[in-house]
Order: structure tokens, then sequence, then C-alpha cells
């Protein structure tokens, strides 16, 4: 019994890092030119159909610039190693993203370095296969043929 | 003691005639085979899944000719704004649940199978559906069925197999693949297990009105052990649709 949910987690952290659909698709995202962003969390949101952290970036004298940064739903991080509690406010973190092909400072994570140097993917499923599943709120998920 | 023996046979006669009356004996006979109860996971016929557990490739989509212009234009139109950045709106990006069929094959979400006497009632991770099967129960007519995500569903037992009848499922409830369908259609379903394991859920999609033939594709699952559902409500919806019918983001501040 125990062996088949340990082999089920396997598989998960194996998917963590496929390419994403979630519950809309993310063609909004630009995958192809990622960003790195260095910050301090305002606010980490653990809430279905997405999770989001608000990530203040420092930018030099001029202040900072407010970053969102959309996850998974919580099903699928827990599946890849996330918690409620594993981001808190004030935590300095490195994630990198695929930020909002319109320019505006929304994005997608792809994997963030924590505090403590733990690195997360954007969680990961189980069991997909072609032609007979539908892409699921907040799954990442490889993209169907 | 042969008086108390006969009142005992007689009594015992009586109550079996009282639970034939009220329907519960029929509804033990039909109680669920070990084996199914409890969460399973989506599994695929992708790479590395034992084609002896795969689950068979669909039969084509076969619309009648009124429906599938309208259907191959939709879907090329889909793709193309997909391919632009600017992804079209579905009904999940507003929180709507699938509803049947598409609720049974939401990639990555576990589905939880709970058999009860009289009754099997399948709950979706995603969305928190709820989907509830009257075993041994003759279905309803469809125009009597009020429409609905999830409509009416009949089951029985036909040896280690769950055969399911779902009738009454809202036009605008999106199909297989965001076929069309329409109110007439009936979905039947063949769940068993093909390992100790590993389910399969046969389904097949009857609907004279827009389908030139049935339609049948198989869901595979894999038993999660032990698996806790998540719950899922959908409080903190970012996405929205503008204007032009793209799906966009709420940002923080």
């Amino acid at each position: 019994m125990r062996r088949a949910f340990v082999t089920f987690l396997l598989f998960v952290v194996a998917a963590a890092g496929s390419r994403v659909l979630a519950h809309h698709s993310f063609a909004m995202f630009d995958t192809a030119n990622p960003v790195t962003l260095n910050g301090i969390v305002a606010d980490f949101q653990w809430t279905n159909p997405h999770v989001y952290i608000e990530l203040d970036v420092p930018e030099g004298v001029r202040g900072a610039k407010h970053w969102t940064i959309e996850l998974g739903s919580p099903s699928i991080l827990m599946r890849g190693g996330w918690k409620f509690n594993s981001l808190k406010k004030g935590d300095k973190v490195t994630a990198v993203v695929s930020p909002l092909r319109d320019g505006q400072p929304g994005s997608l994570l792809t994997r963030i370095t924590l505090a403590d140097g733990r690195m997360l993917g954007n969680g990961g499923p189980a069991g997909v296969g072609p032609g007979t599943t539908e892409p699921g709120p907040g799954a990442v998920t490889t993209p169907r043929p | 003691m042969m008086t108390l023996g006969r009142t005992l046979i007689v009594t015992a006669a009586a109550t079996l005639a009282a639970l034939q009356g009220t329907g519960l004996i029929a509804r033990a006979q039909s109680a669920s085979p070990p084996g199914v109860s409890g969460a399973w996971v989506p599994m695929g016929a992708g790479r590395g899944v034992d084609p002896k557990i795969a689950p068979p490739p669909a039969s084509p989509v076969v619309l009648k000719p009124e429906y599938a212009k309208a259907y191959d234009a939709r879907r090329a139109a889909e793709a193309e704004a997909t391919r632009r950045g600017e992804p079209p709106a579905s009904a999940a990006v507003l929180c709507n649940p699938y509803g049947m069929p598409r609720m049974m094959s939401i990639a990555s979400y576990p589905i939880e199978i709970l058999p009860t006497p009289g009754q099997i009632t399948i709950v979706t991770e995603a969305f928190s559906e709820v989907r509830r099967v009257y075993l041994d129960q003759p279905q309803l007519p469809i125009d009597e069925v009020p429409p609905g995500y999830y409509g009416h569903s009949v089951g029985r037992w036909e040896g280690d197999t769950l055969v399911i009848d779902t009738v009454g499922i809202k036009e605008s409830v999106p199909g297989y693949n965001g076929m069309p369908h329409s109110s007439q259609m009936r979905i039947v379903e063949r769940i068993r297990l093909v390992a100790p394991d590993v389910l399969h859920d046969q389904i097949t999609i009857h609907d004279p009105v827009v389908l030139e033939k049935p339609l049948t594709y198989t869901l595979g699952y894999r038993r999660l052990p032990n698996y806790k559902m998540v719950e899922f409500v959908c409080e903190n919806n970012r996405e929205y649709v503008d204007e032009q019918g793209r799906v966009k983001m709420r940002l923080g501040k």
C-alpha cells in the first residue's frame, strides 16, 4: 500500500518539471523566456483554483517592483512537496517564472528557492495520458498533442 | 419447542416478505464487490504504462454534418488563438464545474468511489463534484430528468462490472473533447478492475441527435491507497475573460 503511494509521489516529482497547463490555458505566459526574481514575499495565498505568491522585488534606489506569481492548486502542489506554510511574509526567495506576454508584472512559477535553500517546482500530477484526460484546474501537466 | 420453532419460521418468512416489499433484499444483492472503493488517479496510455492495463484508444468522434462543421471551425479557432497567446475562455476558467462526463477525466486529480447499500457515490477532487449512482433502480425517461451537470444515474453490477446509465445532462455542459451534445445524450459506463490496483471506465456516449454513431473511450485509473482527498473551493480565481473573450489574470498589489 505504502509502496504504491511512494511510487505515485515519485511520479509526481518526475512530472514536476514538465510544461504547464491549468484550468485555463497558460498560453498567456511566455514560457520560452523565463525571468529570475529575487524578492521578499509580501503574501502567500494558499487558495483554489491557484496558489499565489505576491513578491516585492527590489529595484535599485527606485524601491521595489511588485510581481504576482501563479502556482498550481493546493492539491497539485502538496503532491509536489509544498505545504500551506512553505512560505511566509518576509521570506527572501528566488523564483524563476514565465512572465505574462502582455508585459504586466504577472507570471507563472517554474521553480523557487526558499530562504532555507530548498527548491520547489510548480507541483506535479500523476497519470496524465494522451487522448482521454482533460487538463485539470491548476494542474501541472504535459500538454496534449 | 415445536411451537416456538414454527413461530420463528413464520416470523422469519414475514420479515423476508417485508424486506422484499421495501426493496432492501434487492439492494443487498447488488452490494458492490470489494475492490473499487477508495481513491483513484487518472492513468493514461502514455509511455511507461503496461499495455495490458493501458486504456484502449478512443473511437473517433463522428458528428452529424450539421454539427461537424461548426465543431471543427471552433476547434481550429481555439488552437489558433492559443498559438497567438490569447487562449479562449472555457467554463473552467470561471470555476464552473466540469459535469458529466468530463469530470471523470480531469488530469492529475483523483476521484473517490464510495459504495454504500443501494448507492455508489463518486466524488472528484477538482471542484469537489459529486455524482450519485442509484443501484438496481429503473432509469427515468430523459424528459423527466431536470437537465443538470450530473443528470440521473442508475447502476447495476453485472458480475465484476459496474454498469452505469446516465441521462439528463444540460446541453450547455461541454462534452468529451468539447464536442456538442443534445438533451438526448445517454452515457453508459462499464467500470471494472483490470488489475488489483487498476480500474477502467469504458464510456459510451449515445446521442442520436448529434452523433452519427456512438462514441466509446476508456479512462484508466490507478489506486491511491490511503489517499485523503483535498478540498477544492474556488475562492481566489484571478482569471477573467476580457471583452475580446481572452483569458486575463488579475494582479495583486
